[in-house]
């Protein structure tokens, strides 16, 4: 009975020990990933919750076309947040390993030029990747401080635009799309009535408020963040422009009061359910989403309004934003020690072939200048999303921006239960764009090495 | 009699004897500390390790611009505490965090305890129900939070339930409903405490109380509640000390930025990190944090210094003396209905 005892716990604790030693072999694995593998490359990107099959379809492709021409692998690994990005980005910095390639937000590549872990592009690692020469120059004013010092190499371009109803304006007697703000603000209120709004508006989303507020604010000359080192929120422009964004809701009466609680995509889906008439934020990602809608052939694209609100015809410092310069850039991390694959793969994904599938699978606009004018030349339809990247200007290049973007959310968040009630007050209003204003400037004011 | 009393009294003044004046006895001296050794270097290593490198960080100047040699980042030396507690919302935050935690174990509390009683005695179906109280602490704290988001949307199925138009996700009513959702993940561990309490009720505890025909009340006061004060200490302490530190349900429920009604203590930690990149202040933020803790942690470690092995449950003499309590008027019914 002793000796039996003693086997069954013998082989109980050689059975633990496999497993404990199974398991330690199997986190060995998962940390160092593919990192020791040369013949692996480690690309992380953005998860796709939207076309998540897609995603799958073009990393299967992209993975197999790599291998065929370079005869490496790929080893694909994702983000599901901005949070996630940051916290995979700030570990990879800190330890010196990670992936060697990442797709990042646009607005997020001056904070990854603060870190200095990602490699400057000179003349060889452009030439590297296909030339520098091939990409929509507009899609290179946000990858980095100046023409000689840049890190992003673009790769998607997702340029903001208003959808419209056009059987609501046409029932409204509205023929011509309006250019300045109070245009749309006017066109809104003729639209709204009878269980339909004029504007579909995010008032909870976490990032459309401040892409308004900044986009009114460039109207009227006033870029937020002046000479690098300056906050400019506490302005009568940015002031104008938050008064102008409440007022839609709590004076002007053209978006439900419900919006004040929705993120985007309800935004979009009371838009796609043909109860608004203008979706004044949103960008190609829309197209699959209003496939089969209650609106689909019965809307257009068209450039958000470059005039600032209170005024007919933009200053003459205003500037003629359409929208943020919005979309993926990629970069290379400059601890690998694959950084020939890393170009190699960033020379096939830029390719205007590669580019055009992207297009096609995702309806995010190719930053290739071939790619770019053969779809504008096969869709017509596209033309404003094609010249709202044009028009699209880049956020301040600082390391700070993500800061200084918070705050700019902040001031809406904070407003949400006045607006619930009716009203934010001009002294509310003032109060929370002080806080804003030296949330910011604070910010700016920690910048080192010229905040880059 | 005791076992020392009964040892023959040659062998005790032997030992007396060995012993070298005002040395540590050979009992203790023998002891084989050695063992304890690998315990202490993985606490070392796991504990005071990154508490010493937090410490330094939060000493730093540390964020984006230095971040990758983080070692060389400026020193400032208290500025980052002086900075939380002077020129950001840490103090807002450490009110809203301790109300929300104290309300929260408050309410969960008589809840856990209500529902311990409700599956004490046994009936059909007693450990499905057992098991159904159990969900919502099993489910995953990010799932939670994500189901109560869409049900606290403007249009969701709370409003419509209740047929208000009340934004839960934004303004002041996010701390109730921050409040309410905590509510709901954490009671069932009141109750898992509480049901171990009454399991260490004595079978004949409850069959003299039932002899001496005492009635319900008297039973829950004099009997259940003081066996329950050990584990729902522990129950409210710890609750406490969750509660404090949640993270996941506030950021899955609110997002960032959060509402200034919700702005807890671990997310506005979060925020400074990995939104701000200030890593310096966050540190800062979080040893102050730490402090904050310590105070029902010290509570929380006394009471388990006290709540061992014979001590569970109330004491020898407490029993007696509330058996006496107890019996007391029940000897006087009977003695009143023999006369």
């Amino acid at each position: 009975m002793r000796t039996r005892r003693l086997t069954a716990r013998t082989v109980v604790g050689a059975v633990a020990v496999a497993a404990l030693t199974a398991l330690s072999l199997q986190g060995c694995a998962v940390v160092n990933g593919s990192g020791d593998d040369p013949n692996t490359l480690r690309v992380m990107m953005g998860a796709d919750t939207t076309y998540p099959e897609e995603r799958k379809q073009w990393q299967q492709e992209t993975a197999a076309e790599f291998e065929r021409t370079t005869g490496a692998k790929i080893q694909w690994e994702t983000y599901s947040s901005a949070q996630e990005e940051l916290t995979a980005i700030q570990t990879s910095v800190i330890s010196g390993q990670g992936p060697d390639v990442y797709a990042i937000g646009t607005t997020f590549t001056p904070t990854a030029y603060a870190t200095g872990a990602f490699v400057e592009m000179g003349a060889d690692e452009w030439d590297a990747v296909g030339g520098k020469d091939q990409f929509d120059p507009a899609s290179l004013g946000i990858s980095g401080p100046s023409a000689s010092k840049q890190i992003g190499i673009p790769f998607a371009s997702r340029p903001f635009v208003m959808a419209v109803n056009t059987e609501l304006l046409e029932r409204a007697g509205i023929t011509e799309l309006p250019t300045t703000w109070d245009e749309l603000t006017e066109d809104a209120k003729a639209t709204t009535g009878g269980g339909t709004y004029g504007m579909a508006v995010a008032y909870a989303d976490g990032f459309d408020p401040w892409k308004f507020v900044w986009g009114m604010a460039e109207n009227a000359g006033n870029t937020i963040v002046a000479d690098g080192d300056t906050a400019e929120i506490d302005a009568d422009a940015v002031e104008n422009a938050y008064r102008t964004y409440f007022d839609w809701v709590t004076k002007d009466g053209v978006v439900d009061k419900a919006a004040i609680g929705w993120n985007n995509a309800q935004a979009l889906a009371q838009f796609a359910d043909g109860k608004a008439a203008f979706f004044p934020m949103t960008t190609t990602t829309s197209l699959n989403s209003l496939k089969g809608s209650a609106v689909d052939g019965k809307y257009e694209y068209a450039l958000l309004p470059t005039v600032p609100p209170g005024a007919t015809e933009r200053p003459a410092d205003g500037i003629e934003a359409a929208s943020i310069l919005s979309g993926d850039n990629l970069v290379v991390a400059d601890y690998g020690t694959k950084q020939d694959l890393s170009f190699d793969f960033v020379k096939q994904v830029s390719s205007p072939e590669a580019q055009e599938r992207y297009f096609e699978l995702f309806g995010q606009l190719p930053t290739n200048t071939e790619a770019a004018d053969r779809i504008a030349d096969a869709n017509p339809d596209l033309a404003p999303i094609v010249a709202a990247g044009k028009l699209s200007k880049p956020t301040a290049f600082t390391g700070a921006w993500s800061d200084i973007q918070l705050s700019l959310v902040d001031v809406v968040v904070q407003s949400i239960p006045q607006l619930k009630s009716g009203e934010v007050t001009d002294d509310q209003l003032r109060k929370r764009l002080q806080d804003a204003q030296r949330d910011a400037q604070s910010t700016l004011d920690r910048q080192k090495n010229g905040g880059l | 009699m005791t076992a020392t009393e009964t040892r023959p009294s040659s062998q005790r003044s032997h030992r007396h004897e060995v012993r070298p004046p005002g040395k540590t006895p050979l009992h203790k001296r023998e002891r084989p500390l050695w063992m304890l050794l690998p315990g202490g270097v993985l606490m070392l290593v796991v504990i005071v390790v990154p508490l010493l490198v937090g410490l330094y960080i939060a000493m730093l100047d540390l964020d984006q611009y230095t971040l990758r040699q983080w070692f060389s980042a400026p020193f400032v030396g208290l500025a980052n505490f002086a900075e939380a507690f002077t020129d950001s919302p840490l103090l807002h935050s450490i009110w809203i965090s301790v109300s929300l935690a104290v309300l929260v174990t408050a309410v969960t509390v008589p809840i856990g305890v209500a529902a311990a009683i409700s599956t004490q005695n046994r009936f059909p179906g007693r450990g499905l129900v057992r098991s159904i109280y159990l969900i919502p602490y099993v489910l995953p704290a990010f799932v939670v939070g994500t189901f109560f988001r869409t049900m606290l949307q403007p249009q969701g199925v709370v409003n419509s339930v209740l047929g208000t138009d009340v934004l839960w996700l934004n303004g002041s009513a996010s701390y109730w409903a921050l409040a309410a959702v905590m509510v709901w993940t954490s009671w069932p561990f009141v109750y898992l405490l509480s049901l171990a309490g009454l399991q260490a009720v004595d079978t004949e505890v409850h069959e003299a109380a039932a002899l001496d025909g005492v009635t319900w009340w008297a039973k829950l006061r004099y009997i259940i509640f003081p066996y329950l004060r050990g584990p729902l200490s522990l129950a409210v302490i710890i609750s406490i000390l969750h509660n404090i530190n949640n993270f996941t349900l506030p950021f899955v429920l609110f997002g960032i930025p959060l509402p200034s009604s919700v702005e807890v203590m671990p997310v506005l930690t979060y925020i400074a990190s990995f939104q701000s990149f200030r890593f310096g202040l966050s540190a800062a933020m979080a040893i102050c944090s730490l402090v904050i803790v310590a105070i029902p942690l010290f509570v929380y470690l006394r009471a388990v210094k006290l709540d061992t092995g014979d001590d569970a449950g109330p004491t020898r003499k407490q029993r007696r003396a509330d058996r006496a309590t107890l019996t007391a008027p029940a000897a006087a019914d009977i003695e009143g209905a023999r006369a």
